[in-house]
C-alpha cells in the first residue's frame, strides 16, 4: 500500500471522491464536513452544517454540488463554490438535485422490509437495483425501476435523470425486494455491487466478508473472506482488479483475491480502528476513514519501470519488455516476461553492451522481493516476442556496475556483485544502506537513513557523501561535453538536490509536491515533473513551472521542445513544452549573450518580473535591454557603469538629481567630459572650477573666473585667480571687495611694486597702518600644468561585454539588430569555410606528402646507424638464454607466429604482402603479375600501405608499445586465417578521381597527370570482395590511361614550336589524337573546340566540320554551342582539307604512348601490362610512359585484385 | 577470488592513475596521499618517479633520487638513467646483466618490474620473461602478458591472464591485460576490449592510453571512421612530445593516406629514434635494395 495523503481529524464516517478534480470529502463524526485536496495535501474548504456525526457524503456526478445526510435527520446539499449556482433558477435541475438526494439516504429509512436499521443502500451503477445492509443480518437487493418510471418526466433523457420525485411520492411500492441475502450472522455493515459483473460483495460483524452472486430469479452466497478479528465496517469491489478491499474495527484494511478468495495483502495500523472505505472511480485511488482521520492510498505504484539508452526506451508494459526508438517512435514488443510475481516490475536497469536488462521487484514484504536478469533476444517478432528464460533471485535492487558486473542489494542489506550468470563474483562490505543507484561505471550511490554515499565498488570504499534524507530517484546527466563529469541529481520526496561527480550540492530546490520524475535535456537542463506541473531547474538553482499537467506523467527524455514521456498506462506520449524561459537563464548563466541577445530581440518574454530577475541576479547590462522607460533605464545603467547609456538618459530626463549621480559616478570612472557637462548642467561652478584645474584646462578655469566675476561671486572669482596663480588679479579682486591690506600684501608680497606702491598710497597714514610685509613670505604659485588632460582617465581596457556592444551599437544604427544576426550567422559561415579548409588541407597535402616520401629517401644515410643500434639486443639473445638455462627453472618461449606471417602465407595479393611488411614478396608479386620493374613510384605507396597494416597501444606505461593488425576477415578469421585490412578502398580511388577532373578542367594538366598515375598505380593495390569491383578496377585503370596518355600529349604539343607548316600540321595531328581519348564530356568539349580552332584555322575545313559535328552532339553550353554552329556552317560552304594531315578519322586506331602516332588496327602493336597503354613496337622493354612502372610488352600473370581470381 | 574484505588500498588512485595513463593526475594525488606505513611512502615514490619516467621528465627523478634512497627507488632511477641517454645504454645493461646474474631480491618487484622494462626496451624478451619470472605482483603478470603479446604468444599470454584473473579480476591492470589480450584475440572479443577502455575512461577519465586502445580496437573491426573520432578526441587531448610520437603512430594505421603523410613528416621530424621511426627507415632502404633488382630490359 502507498499511502499518498493522511489527515488528522474525528472519526471519519463517510468518504467521496470527485470524479474529475483532486478532491475527497470526508465526513466526520462531529459533524463537520472537509473537502481536501489529497494532491496538494491542503484543506479547501470546511462545511460545519449539521448536528451530531454525517454518516453519509456523496458528489455530484456532474454539478459542483455534494449532499450529506446525518444523525439528525438532515440531508443538506453543499455547493463546492461559494457562488450562487443557476440551478436555483432552473426548476427542472433543482428538482432532478432532490432527487439526487432521496437515492442514497431516503432509502435507507424508508425501505421496508428490514427488521432492524438499515446500516447502507448502495445503487447498481448501471441498473435500477439498490442493494442494502441491516442490522438484521440479511442483505436485500431491492428493485426501483417502479420508482423510476413513476418519476420520469415526459421527454426527459432517462441516463441523464435518474427519476424526478418529490419525497413524498416515495412510496413503499416504488421498491420492491428482489433478494434477501442470508448468511452472515451478525449484522451487515456494508453492502456493494460490482460495476460490471453481477456480484455484491458485503461485510458484517460477524468478521466475515462475504461474496454473492445473484441472476435474475435468485441469489446466493459464493464463498467467505475469513480473516479479520472485528466487525468488518465496510468491504468493496475493486473497480479494475479482482480484488475486494474491506477494512474492519480491528484496525486493518485487507485485499483478498476474488477469484481465490484468499488474502493478499494486509495493512494494519496501531491504534484507529476503520469504519468506512471510498474507490475513486477513474484513478486507482481508494481513501480510508479511521478513528482519528483519513488516508487517502493506493494499492501499487503506478510508476513504470522504465531505462533510457541513446536513442532507445526501454519500458515494461503488460508483461511485455517494449522498446521504443525516439527517432522513428517506432515502438515493438522486445520479449515477453516470465510470468508469476503479482507485483508489478519496480524498477529496471539496462546493459546496452550486453543487450541485458535487470528487472527489480518489489513485494509488500521487502524481503521477498526478486530481480530478473534477461538477455534480450537480438532479433524479436513484435507481435509475437520471445519469452527467453530469466534468472531470477532475491534481492531489493540490482543495477549494472560494469559491462559485466551488476550489484545486488539483497535481504541482509549486505551489496553483492554478481556476474552475468548471476553468480557471486564478490561481496562487499558496505556502511548500512537501504538503496542502492546507478552511479557510473563501477560505482554505486548507496542510501541510508541520512543520506547517499557514492561507493567503489572496486576499491571497496566510499568516496563522497552528502547530507539529503529519503533519496528515492537518481537522475544522472551525460555531460554535453562528454567529459568525464557527470552531474547527478537526486529527487526526494519533495526536493530537489543537484550534486556534481563529487556529491557536493550545486542546488536545492524544495517542491511542495511529490517530484514524480525527471531527465536532463541536452543543454544541461534539468526537466522534472510532479503530480501537476513539468518544471526546469538550472545547476544555478534557478527553477520554475514550464506547464501544468493533469495527470501524472513519468519523463523518460527532453530533447529540444519536446518532452518524451510515459504516462501511467504506459502509453509513451510527447509533449511540446515552451523552452523559451529557461534556455534563457540558461544562456544568462552560461553568459552566452549572443543568444541572450537573440531571444531578448526576437522572444516574447519582456516584463517587469524578467528584468527584476535580471537585476536581482545581477545582470543589469542585460536588464538595460529591456527597458523602455527612461528612469529605469538611468538606474540600471549606473548600476553597470555604463555612462553613455546613462547620459543618454539622463538627457532624455534632465532632472538635477539625475545629472547629480550621473557626476558622480562618472567621476569614479574618471570621465571628465561627463563630469563636467554634468556639473555645467547642475551649474555647480566650485565643483567645475576645481575639475578645471585638476584636469589643467586653464582656458576654461579662466573662463569660469570670468564667469564668477559676472556672477559676482568674489569668493568663487578669487579662488579661481589663486587656481590660476594670476596674483595681480587677485589684488583687484581683493582691492574690489575693499580688503585694502590683503591686496597691498599680496602685490608687495608677490613683487608686484607698482601695483603696491599704487595701494600704499591709497592707505590713510593716520587712520590706517600699512601692514607688514612678511620677509619670509615664499612664493606659492600652483603648478603650472605639463600636459592638460584632454581625454578621460584611462581605464584597464575591458573587452566590452556583448550587450554594451550591442547597445552603442544600437545607438548608432537602428538596423543592428539585423546586423548583428548577420554578424552571428557570419561567424557560423566563418566555422563551415574552415571545415572547407580543413578538407583542402587534406587535399593539397597529398603532393607535400608525396615530396616527403621523396625526402625520407634522401635521409637513407642515417640507415646504417640505426641498424648498429638494434644490434646489440640480438646479440644479447644468446647470453640472456644461457643464463635461462643456467637457472632451470624458466624456459622463455619461443616466438609465436606473427599475424603478418599469416597474411603472407594466406594470400597471393600484393598488398596483403606489403601489409605484412614482406617487401620481397610483394614486388615479386606485382613484377608478376603487372610487370612492374621500377618501383620508385611505388615508393610512396609502399610505405603508407605498410603502416597502415599496424596499429599500435601503449600498454603499461613507459614500454614500447604493443601492436595491433587489423584483419578484414577479424570477425571469422579464427587464430590462421587472417588477412589484412586494407585501408584502401575502391570508393576511395574513385572519389579521388574527381579531384583528378577537377584538375583538368582547371587545366593544371601536369598535376593532373601526377594524380592519375597514383590513382593508376594504386589499383594493383586494392583488395574487392566480387566480379563487378574487378570490372570497376579494371576500368579505373582504363580511366586514368587514357587521360595520362591524351593530358601528357596536351603538354608536349603545347612545349612544340609552331613556326613552320609542318610543325603547324604535326600540332593539329595531335590535337586531333586527342579527341580520341576516351574522357568525360565535360573535357571532350573542351578537347574538341582546341582541335576544330586548330584545323578551322588551318583550313581544313572538312576535318573540322567532322569535329564541330562531335562537338554538337556533346551539348555544349548554349554560346559554345553557337559559336560552333556557325563554325560548321562556314565549313560546310567548302567541304575540303587543305593539307594532308596523318589523321583519318574513320579509321579506328590507339594511339603509341610515347611517339604520339596513330597504330591503326591490325598493325603490331605492344602494350603496357598494367595501363594497358600502346606502344609502337620498337619501345618494347622499354619503361611505360603512362606508369612509369611497367615494362612495355612484358608477359604477365595479369591483374589480381581479389581472392576470386585465384579460384 | 576472495576479496579481502575492507582492505582499502589507500595508493590505489595514484597507482589506478598511472595504469590508465593519467600522469599528471598521479603525479598530483601521490604529492597529495599521505601514507601511512614507510613502505607505503617508498611505493608512493616509486609511482610518483615511474610517472615522471612517463612524462619523459628524467631529469626529475635523477635528480630527486638520491644515492641513499631505497633500493626500490635506485631500481627506478635505473630504468630513468637508461631511457634518458642512449649512450649509456650498454653500460646500464651490462651492469643489470651482473646484477640478474646474482641472486635478486625476489621481493624488490620493482627491482624486477625496471629490469623487465629496460630488457623489453632492449628487445631482450627472454631476460625480461625470466626477470618478471620471479615476481608475484599483478603487474609482473600485466608485464609478462605485455611481453609474451610482443611475441606473439597468444596462447601463453592467455594462461597468464587467467592466473591473473584468478587473483583479482576486477583490478584496473587485470582488466588492461585482459583488453590486450583481447585484442591479439580478435574477432568477438575486440568488442569485449573495447568496452575495458569505454568502461574505463567513463569511470575514471579518458587518457590518450584509454584512447588509443579504443582507436586499436575499432580499426581492428575496421570501423575507421569511429576510429578516427576516437583519435581526433586523443588529438585534442595531445600534450607533450611523447604522446604525439605514439599518437602519430597510431594515426599512421588505416586512416586517409593523406592525413598519414602529414603525421609521418612530424614523426620523422620530432622523433626520429623512435622504434616505429627506426623500422619505417629502415623499411625504406630495405624497399630502395630490393627495388634494385629490378629493371626495364630495355631503356629508352
Amino acid at each position: 500500500m502507498l499511502t499518498k495523503f493522511e489527515t488528522k481529524s474525528a472519526r471519519v464516517k463517510g468518504l467521496s471522491f470527485h470524479p474529475k478534480r483532486p478532491w475527497v470529502l470526508a465526513s466526520l463524526h462531529n459533524g463537520v464536513i472537509q473537502l481536501w485536496d489529497y494532491r496538494m495535501c491542503t484543506l479547501i474548504d470546511k462545511f460545519d452544517e449539521h448536528d451530531g456525526p454525517v454518516r453519509g457524503i456523496d458528489f455530484h456526478k456532474q454539478q459542483p454540488l455534494f449532499v450529506s445526510g446525518g444523525d439528525d435527520y438532515k440531508i443538506k446539499v453543499g455547493l463546492l463554490t461559494m457562488k450562487i449556482v443557476k440551478i436555483y433558477n432552473n426548476e427542472n435541475e433543482w428538482s432532478a438535485l432532490i432527487s439526487y438526494v432521496s437515492y442514497f439516504f431516503l432509502l435507507c429509512s424508508v425501505l421496508t422490509g428490514h427488521n432492524h436499521y438499515v446500516m447502507c443502500a448502495q445503487f447498481h451503477p448501471s441498473e435500477d437495483l439498490v442493494v442494502s445492509g441491516s442490522l438484521d443480518q440479511t442483505v436485500r437487493v431491492w428493485d426501483i425501476s417502479g420508482l423510476r418510471k413513476k418519476n420520469l418526466s415526459p421527454g426527459a433523457v432517462e441516463t441523464e435523470v435518474r427519476g424526478i420525485s418529490g419525497v413524498d411520492l416515495f412510496g413503499a411500492s416504488d421498491a420492491v425486494v428482489k433478494h434477501v441475502l442470508e448468511g452472515h450472522d451478525r449484522g451487515v455493515n456494508w453492502a456493494a455491487f460490482h460495476p460490471t459483473m453481477p456480484l455484491i460483495v458485503s461485510g458484517a460483524d460477524d468478521r466475515q466478508v462475504k461474496i454473492w452472486r445473484m441472476n435474475e430469479s435468485k441469489a446466493w452466497e459464493l464463498d467467505t473472506c475469513r480473516g479479520h478479528y472485528n466487525n468488518v465496517s465496510c468491504a468493496i469491489f475493486h473497480p479494475r482488479q479482482e480484488l475486494i478491499l474491506s477494512n474492519s474495527e480491528d484496525k486493518s484494511i485487507r485485499v483478498w483475491d476474488m477469484s481465490k478468495r484468499t488474502g493478499v495483502q494486509t495493512f494494519r495500523r496501531d491504534h484507529d480502528r476503520f469504519w468506512v472505505l471510498g474507490a475513486h472511480p477513474n484513478l486507482n485511488l481508494f481513501a480510508a476513514g479511521h478513528d482519528s482521520g483519513m488516508i487517502v492510498f493506493k494499492l501499487e505504484r503506478e510508476r513504470p519501470a522504465y531505462a533510457v539508452h541513446g536513442n532507445m526506451l526501454y519500458y515494461v508494459k503488460d508483461r511485455f519488455l517494449r522498446q521504443l526508438d525516439f527517432n522513428s517512435s517506432k515502438d515493438t514488443a522486445v520479449m515477453q516476461l516470465r510470468s508469476g510475481s503479482k507485483f508489478p516490475v519496480f524498477s529496471m536497469s539496462y546493459n546496452p553492451a550486453e543487450n541485458a536488462v535487470l528487472l527489480c521487484t518489489r513485494a509488500t514484504n521487502l524481503e521477498n522481493s526478486t530481480y530478473d536478469l534477461y538477455s534480450i533476444p537480438k532479433e524479436s517478432d513484435s507481435q509475437n516476442p520471445d519469452a527467453p528464460e530469466g534468472k531470477r533471485s532475491s534481492g531489493l535492487t540490482a543495477v549494472w556496475v560494469a559491462r559485466n558486473r551488476f550489484a545486488v542489494l539483497d535481504r541482509m542489506h549486505s551489496l553483492l556483485i554478481k556476474n552475468l550468470k548471476n553468480e557471486i563474483v564478490k561481496k562487499v562490505q558496505v556502511p548500512s544502506c537501504e538503496e542502492i543507484f546507478y552511479a557510473g561505471t563501477g560505482s554505486l550511490l548507496l542510501r541510508d537513513a541520512d543520506g547517499v554515499t557514492l561507493f567503489d565498488v572496486q576499491q571497496k570504499r566510499s568516496l563522497a557523501t552528502v547530507k539529503i534524507s529519503k533519496v528515492k530517484y537518481v537522475v544522472w546527466s551525460a555531460d554535453t561535453n562528454l567529459t568525464n563529469k557527470y552531474s547527478n541529481l537526486k529527487v526526494f520526496s519533495a526536493a530537489i538536490m543537484i550534486c556534481n561527480r563529487k556529491l557536493e550540492s550545486l542546488c536545492n530546490i524544495h517542491e511542495n509536491i511529490r517530484v514524480k520524475s525527471g531527465a536532463w535535456d541536452e543543454s544541461g537542463v534539468f526537466i522534472y515533473t510532479t503530480s501537476n506541473h513539468i518544471k526546469y531547474a538550472l545547476t544555478s538553482g534557478d527553477h520554475g513551472i514550464i506547464r501544468t499537467l493533469d495527470l501524472p506523467i513519468y519523463v523518460t527524455r527532453v530533447r529540444g521542445n519536446s518532452v518524451y514521456c510515459l504516462d501511467r498506462e504506459c502509453r509513451p506520449r510527447v509533449l511540446t513544452i515552451d523552452p523559451t524561459e529557461y534556455r534563457f537563464k540558461l544562456a544568462l548563466v552560461n553568459r552566452k549573450y549572443d543568444e541572450v541577445l537573440h531571444m531578448v530581440r526576437n522572444a516574447k518574454l519582456v516584463g517587469q518580473s524578467i528584468i527584476a530577475y535580471l537585476q536581482k541576479k545581477g545582470y543589469p547590462e542585460v536588464a538595460l535591454h529591456f527597458v523602455k522607460d527612461e528612469k529605469t533605464r538611468f538606474s540600471l545603467a549606473l548600476e553597470c557603469g555604463n555612462i553613455e547609456v546613462a547620459l543618454e538618459a539622463a538627457k532624455a530626463l534632465d532632472e538635477r538629481s539625475c545629472w547629480e549621480r550621473l557626476g558622480e559616478a562618472a567621476l569614479l570612472q574618471g570621465h571628465h567630459q561627463v563630469v563636467e557637462m554634468c556639473y555645467q548642467r547642475t551649474k555647480n561652478f566650485d565643483k567645475l572650477t576645481f575639475l578645471y584645474l585638476i584636469t589643467g584646462n586653464l582656458a576654461k578655469l579662466r573662463k569660469m573666473m570670468k564667469i564668477a566675476e559676472i556672477r559676482k561671486d568674489m569668493s568663487g572669482h578669487y579662488q579661481a585667480a589663486l587656481y590660476l596663480g594670476d596674483v595681480s588679479e587677485r589684488v583687484r579682486i581683493l582691492k574690489n571687495c575693499g580688503q585694502k591690506s590683503l591686496a597691498y600684501l599680496t602685490a608687495a608680497t608677490h613683487g608686484l611694486d607698482e601695483e603696491a606702491e599704487a595701494l600704499k598710497e591709497t592707505f590713510d597714514p593716520e587712520k590706517e597702518t600699512v601692514p607688514e610685509v612678511d620677509p619670509n613670505a615664499q612664493l606659492l604659485q600652483p603648478p603650472p600644468p605639463i600636459n592638460p588632460l584632454d581625454t578621460n582617465w584611462p581605464l584597464l581596457t575591458v573587452s566590452k561585454g556583448f550587450f554594451e556592444g550591442a547597445i552603442a551599437a544600437k545607438g548608432k544604427a537602428g538596423q543592428m539588430a539585423a546586423d548583428l544576426d548577420m554578424d552571428t550567422s557570419g561567424g557560423e559561415g566563418w566555422g563551415d569555410d574552415a571545415e572547407l579548409q580543413l578538407d583542402e588541407d587534406g587535399f593539397v597535402d597529398a603532393p607535400e606528402g608525396l615530396g616527403e616520401e621523396g625526402l625520407g629517401k634522401e635521409e637513407g644515410g642515417g640507415w646504417d646507424v640505426e641498424e648498429d643500434l638494434d644490434l646489440p639486443p640480438e646479440l644479447d639473445v644468446p647470453v640472456g638464454a644461457g643464463g635461462g638455462t643456467e637457472d632451470g627453472f624458466f624456459v622463455p618461449p619461443t616466438k609465436g607466429t606473427s599475424p603478418t606471417q599469416m597474411w603472407c602465407n594466406n594470400s597471393q595479393l600484393p598488398v596483403d604482402h606489403i601489409l605484412a611488411g614482406s617487401f620481397e614478396t610483394a614486388m615479386r608479386l606485382l613484377h608478376d603479375q603487372v610487370g612492374v620493374v621500377d618501383f620508385g613510384p611505388y615508393k610512396s605507396l609502399f610505405m603508407q600501405t605498410l603502416s597502415r597494416g599496424r596499429t599500435s597501444y601503449l600498454g603499461l606505461p613507459s614500454l614500447p608499445c604493443l601492436r595491433g593488425h587489423p584483419q578484414r576477415n577479424w570477425k571469422d578469421c579464427g587464430a590462421k586465417q587472417g588477412l589484412p585490412a586494407v585501408g584502401l578502398r575502391l570508393s576511395d580511388l574513385i572519389s579521388r578521381l574527381q579531384q583528378c577532373y577537377q584538375l583538368t578542367t582547371a587545366g593544371r594538366f601536369e598535376d593532373a597527370v601526377e594524380r592519375f598515375r597514383v590513382i593508376l598505380l594504386s589499383v594493383p593495390l586494392l583488395v574487392v570482395d566480387n566480379k563487378q569491383e574487378i570490372a570497376e578496377a579494371q576500368q579505373l585503370i582504363t580511366i586514368c590511361r587514357e587521360y595520362i596518355v591524351g593530358l601528357t600529349m596536351e603538354t608536349e604539343r603545347k612545349k612544340l614550336p609552331k613556326d613552320t607548316l609542318e610543325q603547324q600540321k604535326r600540332l593539329c595531328e595531335m590535337a586531333a589524337y586527342f579527341t580520341h581519348c576516351n574522357l568525360q564530356p565535360v573535357h571532350m568539349v573542351l578537347v574538341l573546340r582546341t582541335a576544330l580552332n586548330l584545323f578551322f584555322k588551318l583550313r581544313n575545313f572538312k576535318t573540322a566540320a567532322g569535329f564541330a559535328r562531335r562537338l554538337l552532339e556533346l551539348g555544349p553550353k548554349p554560346d559554345v554551342a553557337q559559336q560552333t554552329r556557325k563554325i560548321l556552317a562556314a565549313c560546310e560552304k567548302n567541304l575540303t582539307d587543305a593539307h594532308q594531315l596523318n589523321y583519318d578519322p574513320h579509321n579506328p586506331f590507339d594511339l603509341c604512348a610515347a611517339s604520339y602516332v596513330p597504330l591503326y588496327r591490325g598493325r603490331p602493336v605492344e602494350k603496357c601490362p598494367l595501363s594497358g597503354a600502346c606502344y609502337c613496337p620498337p619501345y618494347k622493354g622499354q619503361i611505360c610512359r603512362v606508369t612509369q612502372a611497367t615494362e612495355i610488352g612484358k608477359d604477365v600473370i595479369g591483374l589480381r585484385v581479389s581472392p576470386l581470381q585465384f579460384r | 577470488m576472495a576479496a579481502q574484505q575492507g582492505d582499502v588500498d589507500e595508493l590505489f588512485d595514484v597507482k589506478n592513475a598511472y595504469y590508465i595513463g593519467s600522469y599528471q593526475q598521479c603525479i598530483n594525488e601521490a604529492q597529495k596521499v599521505k601514507p601511512s606505513s614507510p613502505e607505503k611512502e617508498i611505493e608512493r615514490d616509486m609511482f610518483l618517479y615511474r610517472a615522471y619516467i612517463a612524462q619523459r621528465k628524467y631529469a626529475v627523478v635523477l635528480d630527486d633520487i638520491k644515492a641513499n634512497s631505497p633500493p626500490e627507488l635506485q631500481a627506478v632511477k635505473m630504468f630513468a638513467e637508461y631511457l634518458s641517454s642512449e649512450s649509456k645504454r650498454d653500460v646500464i645493461v651490462a651492469d643489470l646483466d651482473k646484477k640478474m646474474a646474482k641472486s635478486v631480491d625476489a621481493a624488490n618487484t620493482t627491482f624486477l618490474l625496471m629490469a623487465a622494462s629496460i630488457y623489453h626496451h632492449e628487445m631482450n624478451t627472454d631476460a625480461a620473461l625470466r626477470a618478471l619470472h620471479q615476481g608475484e605482483s599483478l603487474e609482473c603478470m600485466a608485464m609478462t602478458i605485455q611481453v609474451l603479446l610482443s611475441l606473439d604468444r597468444v596462447d601463453l599470454a592467455r594462461k597468464e591472464l587467467k592466473k591473473m584473473q584468478e587473483q583479482d579480476e576486477d583490478a584496473t591492470l587485470t582488466q588492461l591485460a585482459t583488453a590486450w589480450v583481447n585484442i591479439a584475440v580478435g574477432g568477438e572479443k575486440l568488442q569485449d576490449a573495447y568496452y575495458i577502455f569505454q568502461e574505463m575512461s567513463d569511470k575514471y577519465s579518458s587518457t590518450l592510453l584509454l584512447l588509443n586502445g579504443q582507436a586499436a580496437c575499432y580499426m581492428a573491426q575496421n570501423k575507421w571512421e569511429e576510429a578516427e573520432g576516437v583519435l581526433q578526441e586523443a588529438l585534442d587531448k595531445v600534450g607533450g612530445p611523447q604522446e604525439l610520437a605514439f599518437l602519430v603512430f597510431v594515426c599512421l594505421s588505416g586512416l586517409c593516406i593523406y592525413v598519414t603523410s602529414r603525421y609521418l613528416s612530424q614523426l620523422k621530424d620530432a622523433h626520429r629514434a623512435h622504434p616505429f621511426l627506426k623500422d619505417y627507415l629502415a623499411k625504406e632502404n630495405e624497399f630502395d635494395r630490393l627495388a634494385m633488382q629490378y629493371a626495364p630490359t630495355a631503356t629508352a
